[in-house]
């Protein structure tokens, strides 16, 4: 077995950078990965972790104060009926999108790179589908009742949930999608959890461990089920990725409103939405391959992948405002003319809309360049630019259109309160906040896989020398 | 015990009940409950209903009629258990009173009693009808058989209701700052009364509120017989000296000009806001509105005003001029046509002074007009004008032939003048120290008069002051006593309208706060001070009417109680004699040239709206009524034209000092198109400083303290400077046009020419064709006119809104809010766009900014077919009925607001916040039991009134009828001064609001949506003087945004 040099033509040319890097046995991954959990809390993450918990703090107060006084807290007003929780709801939706879009469509078309990041980007899923859920229930005038009339339930009135509502859509669609993510993050966790079990030092941690690897033998039945379960929820959370940010867009689309009324969103929703996830995952991924000492396993490849993610669902996005300009036009509707013609671009909330264009259609070219995509300074900076283009885009989507409508007596200004802009830092306190406890108490790369992709890449190796010999 | 004996005692019971008066009567015995979870429980229930029965002889449970009885004693204790703080609350009045319109044998909880009254202001009445369920008043609708009301309403009759349930009002008469008992002020009154009595009454002065009521009338004859030496002095701050003494300048005879627009084909308005404002705005709206319909009876209104308001939005044509030289206008006018054959009487009036008086082309083009149509046109002035315009006005309409067809003049009710020129008199009095005992029963003259007498530090100088009014208000803190007011849907008393129909006015509820009326206060003075004002009221009319004949007086009482009218009180017209215009000339010569020599700086107007003088300045239904014009809730602003603000250089929403004659006041600019350059125009009743009026206090600026005596509506001279502040005014509509950032979408208010509606086929006619009936549609339409199981067809409720009526008057607002417990949000709340109000009066302006034209266009829920709202809610709760009414389920809401979102009408309403939470226990006394009382986080919208259509429902099932057109009327249509609403089933062919639908002018608003909305709107015509047409007619496109 000899570690001869493998020559670069032999390396097939969709993967030219390394996965992993260096030489890296089992132990050394399960070292290296382990690391981040078992080595006490730094100093870095202690003060993160405070600011995260005070912005979540801050969250405990505007949701306490909402209740307490009602949705006239907030900026909205009639005509524009929905502002910054439905904004905000859509924005974490859609920034879960890209964990799904890693675990299961990447797992399915057998896309290598995709192991190292996946549980990172499965748990941002996970905790922005949490944020997002927040809002559903927060928006309504009357929560402790929309809590279970939103839910089909034999009541005794004999009232079902109006399933023409796209509302309704969503409370499937949204729970469907937490659920399944959810599961298919912790079955991924599993045997990553079993392994911490057993490194663990102290009895508690390994009980605790213990507790959440469910009996995990890494036997090869274990294995073989794990497999399977894994594929199927793979299979399960396929046409989520599609489907929970199609009907997301229905709330929009199924609606008369000019700006809403608009048969492309569902395709433009979900690319958007692949967008801001991928978006969110590098920003949240370069600190913390850097500090977290994952560079071997999340390498420059994988950034540069993502870069060409952000590039192509940038651009289909693109694709989605030009055709709502060109259909405004092309229809001869003059409501719709106005909206996008006259109020988005000369309107009041016109600022938001240029924002937007800049960051969302402008910024992603820059990943044309491979300079760019290795630079994680670049990235970085990119990568919150098209969050915050990608929050605009639904600011445009939701206040702008409903700002100014049909009749012009009906309308009016929009500006929000200090209470919409503490819910809005306050859920990123929780994503934070739910972040950083993850990556301090769970391995934050897929071990296993990881080590299967060692594996199988060490294989293929043996394989290309013994064909080179 | 068997069933009849039971009967027999229970119609014994009734019959004793029905002599008691009926409001209090309303014990019934209780059945056993149908269901019933015990044995015990059913024999407990029957034992009890027994025992109600027999425990007495009949009768004898209850005490003698005006005492309280057992049963009423337990009501009352229930009742003010449950409004501790409201105090003697909902106990009943004492004395009887009579239900107009149904007289039930019994009153039945649950359903609602009518009784007729009469309101008020400025001297003269308007008859209502107030709802009164269980002995709360609750909802006021004209009086359909009174001629000022016609059934309609204004805003402050609407506004009634909670002006009487506001827990600010003066809960108890106070000398010198302790609590006394009107036994109390009595004992004080009768020695102070025998003590003035000693040297005449010299020393002693009424300030009295303007009135035409003839039982004030006789009780102030009776105190100055016994005090000859006494003095009454009337003074409203909203009082027209012009009206008051104009006619008597023309005929000698104290007259009141009534305008007649049924037979008017041309109507000239020299600042006569008619249709908005003034003791007979609903007669002259509905008169207006009968004429309006298109086709060659359709009148033709001018107007000449310096502020746009109701009536000039309506205008076909409209000039834009300074409220003061609206006089050299009328006498340009008078030159004009003293010039044409026939016309001659007119001539001795071309000699007077010459002002500016705007284009003359304009003036001679209506000229022509009025010439023309001699004898079936009017000129019409305004109350802020002074009396030589009256006089002059009165010339010419008598000149033109008018008199006794479109005008006709009786004598006026309210004797004297009552403006500040009266008020001066007793200034004077009271500085020269010759006042020893001043009653005061004006509505707040601290506040409201002139700056220039200093009222306050004057009256704080009389030795004894007394003041009777509803507020602890400016006058309230100057004087020594002070007395609640009776409200006037708590005090008995009569009323006179403009046209000398007299109306008794009854209480609907006992004072609730121990209220006292004007005509105790006099009484006392009298020495009748104990004697009810139920009492007072009788015997005058007893001693009038029936020669003191008692049972004759009975039946005739109650029958004029029961219709809100005393039969043959109508005045007959006045035979005017010749008007003398070489006298006349002579006489309003001089003062022309007084009102001609003031010319320079910029002209400040007053206007009362909305708050009239300041009496309503704690009503928050009328602080938060959107201005017809401005849109503007809460504030009142310096409004003037763009033009002007350019020139000052300041914009809407900067605060500015407004200078006059070295005094200042600080106000918000708010641009409005269509007035007159070199001008400022501000609103009284605002910047009240009252510490208890709590809703009205501090809110806008107080423009009587820059007001004097000698210029009371106008003056010149006014100077701004800017503050550096500014102040966000609360408007609900910031947009101003139909298409302000330019686009090409159809106009949701349509106007055109009269020329362009008769003519068939006319481009105009055709694209509104297009604007109606029903779009290509995949779906199959529900077929509402299908009949049901019974073969019977189902009713299918719409209605019309005729835009060549609506004048934006706003009644329809404040009804609906009353109507449907709509609650107020506040200044701050309207500023985030969360005004509550079902109705929103849309308005729009087209043409160029400084001269546009005005459409007003109500819109609430359209009642879509295929409601946008309806699929949308995800929990069912806004439905669609059989009948085809978009339903709003309060209960089931959880406030999404996605219905409201995709309504493109945005009609609908969400209650951000508990805006119920701060109701005082008397508010809750005022809501309407059957509409629901929303609470916070739910969606709400106008529901067609829906409880009304439920209640006409059950009484027509139970007389085994159906709904005929007319018999029920939405809340809305039913405040309408000018009938533009109309509604009823569409099912029904012969329905009016069938026939509109089908009227050449109908179009739905948003038609191309295909929400098939079941209320069409009825495009506005403008009846366009060819001579004018090209000129004023502006079809330039649309007035630029300005501001907002």
């Amino acid at each position: 077995m000899s570690a001869a040099p493998v020559a670069p033509v032999s390396r097939d040319p969709l993967e030219p950078a390394v996965l992993i890097e260096g030489a890296q046995t089992d132990a050394s991954l399960n070292e290296s990965l382990l690391n981040h959990v078992w080595r006490g809390a730094g100093e870095g993450w202690k003060k993160l972790f405070g600011v995260a918990l005070a912005a979540l703090g801050l969250l405990v107060v505007a949701i306490s104060y909402t209740l307490y006084k009602g949705i006239g807290s907030w900026g909205n007003n009639i005509p524009v009926g929905w502002a910054f929780g439905i904004i905000n709801f859509v924005w974490w939706i859609g920034i879960g999108h890209a964990g799904t879009l890693i675990s299961a469509i990447l797992l399915l078309l057998q896309q290598k790179w995709r192991t190292s990041i996946n549980r990172f980007a499965e748990a941002m899923t996970l905790f922005a589908v949490m944020c997002a859920l927040l809002f559903p229930l927060l928006h309504t005038g009357r929560p402790w009742f929309a809590a279970y009339w939103l839910m089909p339930y034999p009541s005794v009135q004999g009232i079902w949930p109006q399933f023409k509502s796209p509302l309704t859509w969503d409370v499937f669609a949204v729970s469907t999608y937490f659920t399944i993510s959810l599961l298919f993050w912790f079955l991924g966790l599993v045997p990553d959890l079993a392994a911490l079990r057993d490194s663990s030092k102290s009895k508690t941690k390994r009980m605790i461990y213990g507790l959440f690897a469910m009996g995990w033998r890494g036997s090869g039945r274990h294995w073989a089920e794990y497999k399977w379960a894994y594929l199927l929820l793979a299979g399960l959370s396929t046409p989520l990725v599609l489907s929970v940010h199609t009907i997301v867009s229905f709330d929009f689309a199924v609606s008369v409103l000019p700006g809403w009324h608009t048969t492309i969103f569902p395709p433009y929703f979900v690319a958007g939405a692949v967008f801001s996830g991928f978006a969110m995952v590098a920003t949240w991924m370069i600190p913390a391959r850097q500090y977290l000492g994952l560079k071997h396993v999340v390498t420059v490849k994988h950034m540069e992948n993502m870069c060409k993610v952000m590039l192509a669902t940038g651009m289909m996005v693109s694709y989605g405002y030009i055709m709502e300009h060109f259909i405004a036009w092309y229809s001869g509707n003059p409501y719709e003319a106005g909206q996008f013609f006259k109020v988005r671009w000369f309107g009041p909330m016109a600022p938001v809309f240029w924002t937007m264009f800049f960051c969302n259609v402008v910024t992603p070219h820059i990943f044309w360049f491979k300079k760019a995509r290795t630079n994680m300074g670049v990235i970085w900076v990119a990568s919150i630019l098209i969050n915050v283009g990608m929050w605009c885009e639904r600011f445009n989507i939701v206040v702008t259109s409903l700002h100014r409508d049909f009749i012009p007596s009906s309308w009016h200004n929009y500006g929000p309160t200090w209470v919409d802009i503490t819910l809005f830092i306050g859920t990123i306190g929780l994503f934070s906040t739910l972040f950083l406890l993850f990556l301090k108490f769970v391995p934050a790369v897929a071990i296993t896989e990881v080590k299967e992709l060692r594996h199988e890449l060490e294989h293929a190796e043996h394989a290309r020398g013994a064909e080179a010999h | 015990m068997s069933c009849d004996d039971n009967k027999e005692a229970r119609d014994k019971d009734r019959k004793v009940r029905r002599s008691l008066p009926i409001v209090t009567a309303e014990a019934s015995v209780k059945a056993p409950p149908r269901y019933w979870r015990s044995v015990a429980e059913r024999d407990a229930a029957k034992s009890i209903a027994l025992a109600a029965v027999n425990e007495f002889a009949p009768g004898a449970d209850e005490l003698p009629e005006g005492s309280v009885s057992r049963r009423g004693f337990m009501q009352l204790m229930g009742v003010s258990t449950a409004l501790a703080t409201v105090g003697a609350a909902c106990s009943k009045p004492r004395d009887k009173i009579v239900p107009f319109v149904r007289r039930p044998e019994e009153t039945v909880p649950g359903n609602p009693l009518h009784f007729a009254t009469a309101f008020s202001l400025d001297g003269y009445a308007s008859g209502i009808v107030v709802t009164s369920h269980e002995g709360r008043p609750t909802k006021v609708e004209g009086n359909p058989d009174h001629p000022s009301s016609l059934g309609a309403t204004t805003p402050y009759e609407q506004a009634l209701i909670l002006g009487l349930y506001d827990n600010d009002r003066l809960k108890e008469i106070r000398t010198n700052g302790e609590g006394t008992s009107w036994r109390g002020f009595l004992m004080a009154t009768k020695a102070r009364a025998e003590a003035l009595s000693a040297n005449g009454g010299k020393g002693l002065r009424f300030l009295v509120e303007p009135s035409s009521s003839p039982l004030l009338g006789e009780l102030r004859r009776r105190v100055l017989a016994r005090f000859p030496a006494a003095k009454f002095v009337a003074y409203g701050s909203t009082a027209s000296d012009g009206v008051d003494e104009g006619p008597k300048l023309a005929y000698g005879q104290p007259l009141v000009a009534r305008p007649h627009l049924d037979k008017a084909q041309v109507i000239l308005s020299l600042d006569a806001d008619f249709l908005g404002d003034g003791p007979e705005m609903q007669r002259l709206s509905r008169e207006f509105s009968s004429r309006r319909d298109p086709g060659p009876d359709m009148s033709r209104l001018y107007v000449v005003e310096p502020s746009l308001t109701a009536t000039g939005s309506m205008a076909d044509h409209r000039l834009r001029l300074r409220g003061g030289d609206v006089a050299s206008f009328a006498a340009a006018l008078a030159a004009e046509l003293g010039g044409r054959s026939g016309l001659q009487a007119l001539g001795p009036l071309s000699a007077l002074p010459k002002g500016a008086s705007g284009d003359p082309k304009w003036l001679k083009a209506v000229a022509n007009d009025l010439e023309k149509n001699r004898g079936r046109c009017v000129v019409v002035a305004g109350r802020r004008q002074p009396p030589a315009v009256h006089a002059l006005v009165a010339a010419i309409n008598a000149a033109l032939g008018n008199v006794g067809t479109a005008v006709t003049y009786v004598l006026a009710g309210v004797d004297g003048a009552s403006g500040a020129k009266a008020l001066g008199g007793l200034v004077e009095d009271v500085a020269a120290g010759g006042v020893d005992t001043l009653v005061i029963t004006a509505s707040n003259p601290v506040y409201g008069a002139p700056v220039d007498f200093k009222l306050e530090p004057l009256l704080r100088r009389v030795p004894n002051t007394i003041y009777l009014g509803m507020y602890q208000d400016e006058t309230a803190a100057a004087c020594k006593t002070v007395i609640p007011a009776a409200h006037p849907l708590e005090s008995w008393g009569d009323a006179r309208a403009v046209d000398g129909s007299t109306s008794i006015v009854q209480p609907l509820i006992a004072p609730l706060w121990g209220g006292i009326t004007e005509a105790q206060v006099l009484a006392a003075f009298l020495g009748e001070g104990d004697v009810t004002p139920h009492e007072l009221v009788r015997r005058f009319w007893l001693g009038q009417r029936m020669g003191g004949q008692v049972a004759a007086f009975d039946g005739a009482w109650e029958k004029w109680l029961s219709d809100g009218i005393l039969p043959d009180t109508a005045a007959q017209p006045v035979t005017v004699p010749e008007v003398n215009a070489q006298a006349l000339a002579t006489a309003i010569s001089p003062l022309l040239a007084a009102a001609g020599a003031k010319t320079d700086g910029l002209e400040i107007a007053y206007v009362a709206e909305k708050l009239h003088d300041g009496r309503f300045a704690n009503n928050a239904w009328l602080l938060e009524l959107p201005h017809t014009i401005t849109k503007l809730t809460w504030d009142n602003a310096a409004m003037m034209s763009d033009a002007t603000a350019k020139a000052q250089g300041v914009e809407t929403g900067d605060v500015v000092a407004l200078q006059l004659r070295d005094r200042s006041v600080e106000g918000t600019v708010l641009v409005v198109p269509g007035h007159v350059d070199e001008a400022v125009t501000v609103a009284l009743g605002y910047g009240r400083a009252g510490d208890a009026e709590s809703v009205g206090r501090g809110v806008g600026f107080n423009a009587n303290a820059i007001r004097v005596s000698d210029a009371f509506w106008f003056d010149r001279g006014l100077k701004l400077s800017r503050t550096g502040d500014t102040h966000k005014l609360a408007i609900t509509e910031e947009q101003w046009t139909m298409s302000p950032d330019g686009r090409t979408t159809p106009p949701p208010a349509v106007d055109a020419t009269l020329a362009d509606i008769l003519k068939e086929g006319s481009e105009f006619n055709e694209e509104l064709a297009e604007r109606r009936g029903p779009l290509a549609t995949i779906h199959t339409p529900v077929d509402y006119a299908k009949p049901d199981a019974d073969g019977k067809v189902p009713y299918k409720w719409g209605m019309s809104i005729d835009l060549n009526k609506c004048t934006g008057c706003n009644a329809c607002v404040v009804a609906c809010q009353s109507e449907n417990n709509i609650p107020v949000v506040g200044a701050e709340n309207v500023r985030k766009g969360r005004h509550m109000q079902w109705i929103r009066i849309d308005r729009y302006f087209t043409g160029p900014i400084d001269d546009p034209e005005m459409i007003t266009q109500p819109l609430g829920c359209q009642q879509c077919e295929t409601a946008p709202c309806e699929y949308v809610c995800p929990v069912n709760a806004t439905s669609h009925s059989d009948e085809g009414l978009n339903e709003m389920v309060y209960n089931r809401c959880i406030g999404t607001r996605y219905c409201s979102n995709n309504c493109p009408y945005k009609a609908r309403r969400f209650n951000f916040l508990n805006y119920t939470a701060d109701y005082s226990a008397s508010q809750h006394m005022m809501m309407n039991p059957d509409v629901t009382v929303r609470t916070r986080g739910i969606m709400e919208k106008c529901t067609y009134c829906v409880q009304r259509i439920e209640r006409k429902r059950i009484e027509t099932r139970v007389a085994g009828t159906d709904i005929k057109d007319g018999e029920l009327q939405t809340a809305c249509q039913q405040g309408c001064p000018a009938r533009a609403i109309e509604f009823g089933s569409l099912n029904d062919p012969n329905a009016k609001v069938t026939k509109l639908h089908a009227d050449g002018r109908r179009y739905d608003l948003l038609h191309e949506i295909g929400t098939r909305p079941r209320t069409a709107y009825l495009a506005r015509v403008r009846n366009l003087n060819p001579e004018l047409a090209t000129t004023t007619k502006s079809e330039s496109g649309e007035a630029e945004k300005a501001g907002g």
